[in-house]
């Protein structure tokens, strides 16, 4: 009897908590992910460890280039801005179940050009070398049996599986690293000899940690950021593209971009200059 | 950034990482006794359904349990989800996966009650469900503690695998606050957090004891 009872119990508290997540999901999906953002919010998905793009500030509110021009587009569309930290290596996951409308953070477009729609491209990024002043390495040729650290998934990365793949075969190692913060500590303590990175990153690591870096004057790739949207969602791309383009003409872009000319935006941006 | 400032970040995140201790607790302990009759059941069914469910949950990682009840609406029954099921995520998680080790650690409480006293139960006319409730969960709480306090400090610890929803408790705080100063100092700050949390938990449990010690 007892038993029973108590299995019932079970069947239905499991039964409940299932439903009770879906419901809860049902009733609050985005139909921003379908579509316009026609429930008013907008979910920009960003990896809160990629400052300057994005990351956490000193009141716990999260900032960055690419969030101050998201807000900016929200705000101009009446739209309820939501930033939403992911797991960089969940973004497909999260963009494709609609937790979040976008893919908004010093988002590469070259070698994923149909894995989403693409917004314009804002931003003419390159990924460098970065390595202490000291070591001696002056050109990537000097980087020849050396150990070098990488973000994983990035597009760093990608360029040493691909186009530079022979100047990847010379290292004695490629290190991955989930975020560039330990990345750079591996460097700092002279683990690995050189990373190949973003360069408004590296700027803003190398301003952040002081002197004792320089990044190669070659570069490894060059390539531009985008907006990123789940694939066929035209419809939002259409929607945020023409609002950030109203932003590049009337002068609010290029303010937007001053604020993290330190890191060298203001030089790298490809709209509205 | 200050001090004070990063501080105040880190509670915020604490307060996060408690919510996830506290329901997690509230949910996996009864879910987990109710697992443990089922892996004692007599009906052979229901005692294998459990063990298997047990020894899924205790043999894979709780890390990718989370990845699977965050994304599996989305990707095996293609459920659109929205931002906020990414909590309701991590306890689901976390429960389903506390319940198992909760369940075998009452198990082994309950096992170890001698069958005499069940046999003294019947003689003296307490049926099933009095027998259990007023003569043998009583002592079994009183055996299990140890363990289960064992269990809950593994839980403040574990709830910093939420990282990987990007829930925002400490850890993530943490690792956050860790990029945008480009230092390591959050992440020790962090860890001094995690370890006063465990204080505290330790402490009551030990409370619990002494205060359940009554026969001796």
């Amino acid at each position: 009897m007892m038993k029973k009872f108590m299995a019932l119990i079970c069947m239905a508290a499991m039964t409940a908590g299932m439903l009770a997540g879906c419901g809860s999901k049902a009733e609050t999906a985005s139909p921003a992910a379908e579509g316009g953002a026609s429930d008013n919010t907008f979910v920009v998905g960003f990896d809160a460890e990629f400052p300057p793009y994005g990351s956490m500030d000193e009141n716990g509110e999260y900032v960055g280039f690419d969030l101050d021009l998201a807000k900016e587009v929200c705000a101009r569309r009446g739209w309820e801005f939501v930033a939403q930290p992911i797991d960089w290596d969940s973004k497909d996951m999260e963009l494709n179940s609609g937790s979040i409308d976008c893919i908004w953070n010093g988002f590469t477009i070259q070698g994923r050009e149909d894995a989403y729609t693409w917004s314009v491209p804002y931003v003419d990024n390159s990924q460098v070398f970065v390595v202490p002043t000291e070591s001696g390495i002056a050109s990537q040729a000097d980087l020849e049996g050396k150990v070098v650290g990488v973000q994983k998934d990035s597009s760093a990365l990608a360029a040493l599986e691909g186009d530079a793949a022979d100047l990847a075969a010379g290292f004695s190692a490629l290190q991955q690293y989930g975020d560039y913060n330990v990345a750079f500590m591996d460097l700092e303590q002279g683990a690995i000899d050189a990373l190949a990175i973003d360069i408004g990153v590296a700027k803003y690591q190398i301003n952040s940690r002081g002197e004792g870096f320089v990044i190669l004057e070659e570069q490894l790739a060059s390539e531009q950021y985008g907006i990123g949207f789940k694939l066929g969602n035209e419809s939002l791309r259409d929607q945020v593209e023409e609002t950030l383009m109203e932003m590049v003409e009337d002068g609010t872009f290029m303010k937007i971009a001053e604020q993290y000319s330190d890191f060298g935006l203001t030089d790298s941006i490809c709209l509205g200059k | 950034m200050n001090i004070q400032m990063m501080f105040m970040q880190l509670v915020k995140g604490m307060g996060s990482s408690i919510e996830i201790f506290i329901l997690t607790l509230l949910f996996a302990l009864p879910l987990g006794l109710i697992l443990s009759f089922g892996r004692m059941s007599h009906k052979s069914l229901v005692q294998v359904i459990s063990k298997f469910y047990i020894s899924v949950m205790r043999g894979t990682p709780l890390m990718l349990q989370l990845i699977v009840v965050y994304f599996a609406p989305y990707y095996v029954f293609k459920i659109q989800i929205s931002s906020g099921y990414r909590f309701t995520a991590v306890i689901i998680a976390f429960v389903l996966n506390y319940a198992a080790y909760f369940a075998e650690i009452y198990r082994a409480g309950i096992e170890s009650i001698p069958v005499g006293q069940y046999e003294a139960a019947k003689v003296l006319g307490y049926s099933r469900a009095q027998t259990f409730v007023k003569i043998i969960l009583p002592q079994v709480i009183k055996r299990i503690l140890p363990p289960v306090t064992n269990e809950t400090i593994t839980l403040v610890k574990d709830t910093s695998l939420a990282f990987v929803l990007a829930e925002a408790e400490m850890f993530t705080i943490a690792k956050q606050i860790a990029a945008r100063e480009t230092s390591i100092m959050p992440l020790m700050a962090a860890g001094v957090f995690y370890y006063v949390f465990n204080l505290a938990v330790a402490g009551f449990m030990e409370y619990l004891e002494r205060r359940l010690n009554y026969y001796r």
